[in-house]
Parts: C-alpha cells; sequence; structure tokens
C-alpha cells in the first residue's frame, strides 16, 4: 500500500516538524502569557536563530545542535536588550502601541540582517546519515531536531514547576496584581519571561534551518509568524506548554493534508495545506474558542 | 506605625485622591469609609505602590516609603488584600500560600506562618491539594487573607473583604479581622459594609471625593454631623 506507507511517512515528518514548530511558539506564548504583548515580530528571531546556525556552521563547523546554547544565549541578551529599551514602556499601553512597536522591531531586525548578510537565500547542509524506520528514511540531523526540541521543552517545563522563580512567573501569568500582592517583583518577571521567551525563538530558529536546506534569508520569518500564531491560538495563546502540544498537532496535519491532497488531480498539494491547516483552525475555534488546548482565558 | 500625608493620585490625567491624610496605629483596625467612588480602593492600591502617588508621603515604620515597589513594601512588612481577591486560581491552596512566602523576610517565617494560617482557617489545611478557583466564594477570600499573612506583615491593607458573600459569611470574615488584630497585626480596611467595620473598628476616616473629611475614634466618628451628611446627603 503505497498510499499509507507515504501518508505514515510524512505524518513521521510531520511530527519531527511539529516539535520544531511547537517549541518556535513557545516564546510567543510565554511573552503573550506574562506581559499581555503579542510579539508579531516573532519571525524575525527566528531568523537571528537560522543565521547564527548557519555562521556557526559554515565559519566554525559548528553543529547546529550545539549552536541551539549559542543562539539560547544571544537571545536571551537581546531580549533583555530589546525588553529595558522598549518593551518596559509598553507595559498596561494600550493594544495598538504594542502592536506597532513589535512590528517595528521586526522589520528593524530584518533590516539590519539584510544590511549585513544582502537579501540572498543561503543554506548550509549537516549531513550525519540517515536512519531507515521501515517506511521511511529520516536523516539523523533531524532526529536530533526533534530530541532537542523535547528536551529543552521538558527543562523549560520543570523549571517552571520545581524553581521559586518559575512558580513566581506562573504566579504573574495567573495574576498579575496578586504577585505583587505576595512580594513578587512583577516588573523583573516581565524582563526575565521577555528574555527567556526571545531566547526560546532565537533557538527554535537555530532547529529550522535542519528543514529549510537553501532558504535562510532576512525575510524568511513571516511564514514562521503566521504559524506561531496558528498554533499558539490552538495551544490557548496564554500556555506556552499548551503552544508545544499544538505544534505537534499542526505539524502532523500540515504533513498529513499533504499526503491527501496529492491525490485529487489537477491540485498542487503544497499551497493547499495551508488552506487545509487555516481552515482547520477555523473549526476548532468555532467548537472551543479558548484553544485546543485551552484553559481559563479571560 | 503607618502614616500618609497629602496623598494625591489618579490614573492617567484623571486625579482621583486630592490630598489624603491619616494614620494607623500599631496593632488596631482603622476603617476607611466612604460612598462609592470616593476614592477608597485607589487610596490603598497607591499606599501599596500599584497606583504611582503623585504627590504626598508615606511613612510605614518611621521610613519614607512613598516611591517604594510593592515588593519592596511587602519586604518591609506591609501588604495588601486585593478587592476581588487575586488568587491564581489554577495553582494549588498550598501552592498560592507558599507563593504569599515569597521574600526574604516571609521565608524566615514559612512554618509558622503556614501553621497560623491553618490554624485560623482549618479548611484551607482539608483543601490544601484542591486548585484555588475551586474554592467557594467565602473560601476564596479565606484564602486570599491566609496569602496575605504569609508574607508575615505588620500591617495589612484590605480592600472590600466581605464583597460578595452571603450574610452568614460576612460576619464571618470580620471575626476572623478581628482575630487577626488579637494576633497583633494592624490592619487598615475599607469597606461598603459600613456598619459591621464600625463594629470591629478602633479608628475610622471618612474619605469623599478624595479628601478625607473627618477621622477619628469609632465613637467619634459614628456620631458626627459629617458621616450623615456623606452617607445619606442631610
Amino acid at each position: 500500500m503505497p498510499f499509507f506507507e507515504q501518508l505514515a511517512g510524512n505524518l513521521v515528518y510531520g511530527a519531527i516538524l511539529g516539535s520544531v514548530y511547537g517549541l518556535s511558539t513557545m516564546g510567543l506564548s510565554l511573552i503573550f502569557g506574562v506581559l499581555r504583548i503579542v510579539n508579531v515580530g516573532h519571525g524575525p528571531f527566528i531568523m537571528l536563530g537560522a543565521f547564527t546556525a548557519f555562521w556557526m556552521f559554515t565559519l566554525f563547523g559548528i553543529a547546529p545542535v550545539v549552536s541551539i546554547s549559542v543562539a539560547l544565549v544571544l537571545g536571551l541578551a537581546l531580549g533583555f536588550v530589546i525588553f529595558f529599551a522598549v518593551i518596559r514602556r509598553l507595559i498596561n499601553a494600550p493594544e495598538l502601541s504594542t502592536l506597532l512597536a513589535t512590528f517595528a522591531i521586526g522589520i528593524f531586525l530584518e533590516e539590519i540582517a539584510k544590511f549585513m548578510w544582502g537579501p540572498d537565500h543561503r543554506g548550509y547542509s549537516w549531513d550525519i546519515g540517515d536512519i531507515d524506520i521501515g517506511i521511511t528514511l529520516i536523516p539523523y540531523s533531524k532526529i536530533l531536531a526533534f530530541i532537542s526540541s523535547i528536551i529543552i521543552a521538558y527543562l523549560l517545563y520543570m523549571w517552571f514547576q520545581k524553581t521559586k522563580l518559575g512558580a513566581a512567573i506562573r504566579a504573574v501569568v495567573e495574576d498579575s496584581g496578586g504577585a505583587a500582592a505576595c512580594g513578587i517583583n512583577v516588573g523583573r518577571i516581565y524582563a526575565l519571561s521577555f528574555a527567556i521567551g526571545i531566547g526560546l525563538t532565537v533557538a527554535s530558529g537555530v532547529l529550522v534551518t535542519l528543514f529549510v536546506p537553501v532558504g535562510i534569508n532576512p525575510y524568511m520569518g513571516h511564514e514562521y509568524t503566521l504559524k506561531a500564531f496558528v498554533i499558539a491560538v490552538l495551544g490557548g495563546l496564554a500556555s506556552p506548554w499548551g503552544a508545544f502540544y499544538a505544534g505537534f498537532i499542526f505539524g502532523l496535519i500540515e504533513n498529513g493534508s499533504y499526503t491527501l491532497l496529492g491525490l485529487i488531480p489537477g491540485v498542487e498539494p503544497f499551497s493547499l495545506t495551508r488552506f487545509v491547516a487555516f481552515s482547520l483552525l477555523l473549526v476548532i475555534l468555532l467548537i472551543k474558542p479558548t484553544g485546543l488546548l485551552g484553559g481559563e482565558n479571560k | 506605625m503607618l502614616k500618609v500625608e497629602g496623598l494625591e493620585s489618579g490614573y492617567g490625567t484623571m486625579q482621583v485622591l486630592w490630598g489624603a491624610d491619616l494614620e494607623v496605629k500599631k496593632g488596631t483596625i482603622t476603617t476607611v469609609l466612604g460612598p462609592n467612588g470616593a476614592g477608597k480602593s485607589t487610596l490603598l492600591n497607591t499606599i501599596f505602590g500599584l497606583v504611582k502617588p503623585w504627590n504626598g508621603r508615606i511613612i510605614l515604620n518611621g521610613e519614607d516609603v512613598t516611591f517604594d515597589p510593592p515588593h519592596d513594601k511587602v519586604e518591609k512588612g506591609l501588604t495588601i488584600v486585593l478587592e476581588g481577591r487575586h488568587l491564581f486560581p489554577s495553582m494549588t491552596v498550598r501552592e498560592n500560600l507558599i507563593l504569599g512566602a515569597y521574600t526574604d523576610r516571609a521565608m524566615e517565617k514559612l512554618e509558622s506562618s503556614l501553621e497560623l494560617v491553618y490554624s485560623l482557617f482549618p479548611v484551607l489545611k482539608e483543601r490544601a491539594e484542591q486548585m484555588a478557583g475551586t474554592l467557594s466564594g467565602g473560601e476564596q477570600q479565606m484564602l486570599a487573607i491566609a496569602r496575605s499573612l504569609m508574607t508575615n506583615p505588620d500591617i495589612v491593607l484590605m480592600d472590600e473583604p466581605s464583597q460578595g458573600l452571603a450574610p452568614k459569611l460576612v460576619m464571618e470574615v470580620f471575626d476572623t479581622i478581628t482575630k487577626l488584630k488579637n494576633e497583633g497585626l494592624t490592619i487598615l480596611l475599607v469597606e461598603q459594609n459600613v456598619f459591621a467595620s464600625l463594629e470591629i473598628s478602633d479608628y475610622a476616616y471618612v474619605l469623599n471625593e478624595g479628601r478625607i473629611v473627618l477621622g477619628g475614634t469609632i465613637d467619634e466618628v459614628k456620631d458626627s454631623e459629617e458621616i450623615k451628611k456623606v452617607y445619606l446627603g442631610l
């Protein structure tokens, strides 16, 4: 049954890609959950991660899995800088101001990237062999991306659950006034959460390069901004863990529908997968407006 | 213990407090009375620092804390029970209480605070592993008060603690506040429920249109002309 083999293969691939989607959306959800700010400049941070991976690999021969930590540190630093330069002034500001500001930050990063590295599409190939899982061949590099995503998400989850600072962030997400009454420095939690959110996003950009062989360019982020919004809504918007699971679901739907659409004659499946994914989003939101895994969003 | 002088604040360009003065003595319950919109909640939120003071001074234990952010005030022994409880609904009762002991000041006393809280509110011990959001209204109010005690405070600001509760529970909340006073706590209370709060208080102030128009011991305030004017428009 070649069709089922193809479908199964695509679903496996979808799950792997989904883990990266999930990781790339966690930062967006974390920032929204804590600061109630929608970072519409989300994609360009993924682009920065992709360039980090590219330069680390081509200049120093450093494997992308190692670059993740470099990107995380860069992202954290950048997150703090942007928070204290811009975001700090926008807490409790009207939505239009925060949307404009984060949009502007995104464009600013893109143009800096274009200025420094040019508008060309770049890519690199990190070939460390494939594994045959019976139905399809999967490159080890993608399996490493899958494992890295899960490890990072799990470590972050444990940090949130087991540490005092993690508990303080959860408290601010649930009720910032209540957190202040407990003596939590809410301003510091805002800064930290924003930095972690950007750090995660930049780190996920490293993993994205393992799925776009020649797609690294200053404007590559847009696609991920769009997908991240869908995934974040699916996951209930304010929950990084919801976003991670929703990433899987999105990856499965996107890749599963690719196989199914290929059966219809005269249809170009690639452009339609997004149609299917977004239609499904609409249906899910009609049935459960708080998102698939969403709790009590006020 | 707490002294407020000429406090002014507001939101955006709208001024709400126009120079409020009051003093809270150690070990007493002091009530701020006033009609809706008088600025009672704004007064407490400004003292705590959630609303920035525009002018005036706030002195806590002899130290000027006017522009201290809220978390510094908690470290110095001041906390607030906000109007509408502001719990962490998808955390357990226990987690809510532990978060109350977030500051260094509170961490030192974590065990004894927990013991005190559980002895005051046995129901919270029974429901320690239950999500705070699943508690009844009365239990949530108890948890909000309990969480404020976990900060190991000298003085607690309470904003409408009896709001939205059934009459029987309202009396329970007022009994609790009296018990807290007997434990040595100082309380600054804002209440809609005038008669019950006068019943338990030692001092009272009347706030009207952002200004303190009257202050004194309970007996002085109770029989004054001012309070009739403010509440009854006489």
